[in-house]
C-alpha cells in the first residue's frame, strides 16, 4: 500500500470526524435543529431553491391536462355555488347560527431527497413565512400525512405517519370506535399503520375506514387515516390491535396541504 | 494539463454533480430508486483523494444530508465520512482509476452508506430494513453506478480515466 495512505494525519481527520458525528447524535434536540435549520438556510438554500423550480417545472408540464380539467370542474361547480351559499345563509340565519368558519391552509411541494430515511420525514416547501407553525397537522388530498416539526423561514420539516413518534387519535366515521393509530412495529416489509387500544368486545371488520378524532388538539377531526386490513394481536378479553393500511404513501406524495387554521372538524369534507 | 488545471476540472465536475442531483431529482422516477449523484460527487472525489480529505468531505455531504432528512442527526455524517474514508483507502488496493473498478466503488460505495445510515439511525428495523437494504438500495446503487459511469465516460478526459487496463 501506498505509503500516503497510511498517514496518522488521515487517520486522525477520521477520527475526528467520527467523533464529531457521535456528538452531533447525541446532542440535544434543540442544538440539532440548529445545526440543521442553520444548514438549510445558509450552503442548501441556493441548492434548495434549484429542487423548488425544477419541482414546479415539471408539475407545470405533467399535471397540465390535471389542472385544467380540475379547473373545469372547478368553474362548473362554481356555477351552482352562488345558489347552494345564499341558501346555506338563509337556512343559518333561520336557525340563528353563525357564519361558518373556514379552515385555512397553505399548500407546500415536497422536494423528496437521496436519504434511505426520507419519507421519515418530508421537506416542505412552505415555512413560518406563509403562516406555517410547529404540530400544523399535513396532508394530502387522500389523507393525512402528518405533522410539522421544524419551521424555516420559508420551509419546514414534517414528520410522517411513518415516523416512531407519530400517534393521532383514530375513531370509525360512525364515531363508535375509538382508538390510537401509529407505525406498525419491524415485523413489516411496507410501512404500515396499525390501531391499538380498541376494546375487545367492538369488532372493526375488514375495509372500514379509520379517520381522525380531533383528540389531543393536533388533527383535526375527520382526516382520513387508512382502512383496517386484519386483527394485528389481541389480549383476550381486554383489546385488540388491528392493521391498518394507510390512505397515503408519503414516498408517493408531491404535493400537500398544510392547515394552519383552527383544527375543525373535516368529517364533511373527507367522509364522502 | 497541468496539476492546478486538472484540479479544477475535478471541482468543476463535483460541482456540476451537486447542482444535477437538486435539479434532476424531480424529474427521476421513484426517489427510493434514483441515482445519488450527492454521493457520487463524494466518491468521484474520494478516488483520487487522500484519506483524512475524503473523510472531512463525507462529513460536510453528510452534515448536509442530515439537515434534508433530520431523522436521526449526525448518522449521516458519520456515514459519508466512513464511506469517503474507505473509498480513498480502497483505492490505494483497487487502483480505481479503471472504469470498472469505480463503478464497483459507486455501487458498494452506495450500499455502505445506506447501511450504515439505517443502522446507525436505528428508525428502521425488521423485515422493512431488509427490504430497504434488499431491493431499493439496490436499486439505487445499480442506478448510482451506472450515472457514475456516464460522468467517467463524458469527462474521462477531464478526470484521466482509463477505459482498459
Amino acid at each position: 500500500m501506498p505509503e500516503r495512505f497510511t498517514s496518522r494525519w488521515d487517520t486522525l481527520a477520521f477520527a475526528v470526524c467520527v467523533v464529531l458525528s457521535l456528538a452531533a447524535r447525541v446532542a440535544p434536540d434543540s442544538v440539532q435543529t440548529w445545526v440543521a435549520s442553520g444548514t438549510r438556510n445558509t450552503i442548501l438554500a441556493p441548492l434548495l431553491e434549484i429542487q423548488l423550480q425544477a419541482e414546479r417545472f415539471r408539475t407545470s408540464r405533467a399535471r397540465f391536462a390535471a389542472v385544467v380539467a380540475a379547473r373545469d370542474s372547478a368553474a362548473l361547480a362554481a356555477m351552482e355555488l352562488g345558489a347552494v351559499r345564499e341558501e346555506n345563509d338563509r337556512l343559518r340565519e333561520l336557525l340563528d347560527l353563525g357564519a361558518r368558519i373556514s379552515t385555512r391552509y397553505v399548500s407546500a411541494e415536497v422536494l423528496h431527497q437521496s436519504s434511505p430515511v426520507d419519507g421519515l420525514t418530508l421537506l416542505l416547501t412552505a415555512g413560518a413565512n406563509n403562516g406555517v407553525r410547529p404540530m400544523s397537522p399535513v396532508l394530502s388530498p387522500a389523507g393525512l400525512l402528518g405533522v410539522v416539526r421544524t419551521v424555516d423561514g420559508d420551509r419546514s420539516i414534517a414528520v410522517t405517519w411513518q415516523h416512531p413518534d407519530f400517534r393521532a387519535s383514530a375513531m370509525t366515521l360512525e364515531g363508535t370506535v375509538f382508538g390510537i393509530v401509529g407505525p406498525a412495529g419491524a415485523g413489516r416489509v411496507e410501512p404500515i399503520l396499525e390501531l391499538t387500544g380498541v376494546p375487545f368486545g367492538q369488532r372493526v371488520p375488514n375495509g372500514t375506514r379509520l379517520f381522525t378524532a380531533g383528540f389531543g388538539g393536533v388533527y383535526p377531526r375527520g382526516i382520513p387515516l387508512g382502512y383496517v386490513t386484519g386483527v394485528a394481536d389481541e389480549i383476550e378479553g381486554l383489546s385488540r390491535t388491528y392493521w391498518v393500511q394507510p390512505a397515503v404513501h408519503p414516498s408517493a406524495v408531491s404535493h400537500t396541504i398544510i392547515l394552519i387554521g383552527p383544527a375543525l372538524d373535516l368529517t364533511d369534507v373527507f367522509g364522502q | 494539463m497541468s496539476r492546478r488545471a486538472r484540479r479544477y476540472r475535478l471541482w468543476a465536475v463535483l460541482l456540476l454533480l451537486v447542482v444535477l442531483h437538486f435539479a434532476l431529482r424531480p424529474w427521476l422516477a421513484d426517489p427510493r430508486a434514483a441515482p445519488d449523484l450527492l454521493l457520487l460527487a463524494l466518491l468521484v472525489y474520494s478516488i483520487r483523494a487522500r484519506p483524512g480529505h475524503a473523510a472531512i468531505a463525507g462529513f460536510v455531504l453528510g452534515l448536509l444530508a442530515d439537515a434534508l432528512d433530520p431523522v436521526a442527526f449526525g448518522s449521516g455524517m458519520l456515514a459519508y465520512s466512513g464511506v469517503g474514508y474507505l473509498t480513498a483507502w480502497g483505492k490505494a488496493v483497487f487502483f480505481a482509476e479503471n472504469i470498472g473498478v469505480s463503478a464497483g466503488f459507486f455501487f458498494g460505495g452506495t450500499v455502505v452508506r445506506d447501511l450504515l445510515v439505517l443502522l446507525w439511525g436505528g428508525h428502521v428495523g425488521g423485515a422493512a430494513l431488509l427490504w430497504q437494504l434488499g431491493v431499493w438500495t439496490m436499486l439505487k446503487g445499480l442506478t448510482t453506478a451506472a450515472a457514475g459511469i456516464v460522468v467517467l465516460l463524458v469527462f474521462r478526459s477531464w478526470l484521466n480515466v482509463r477505459l482498459s487496463d
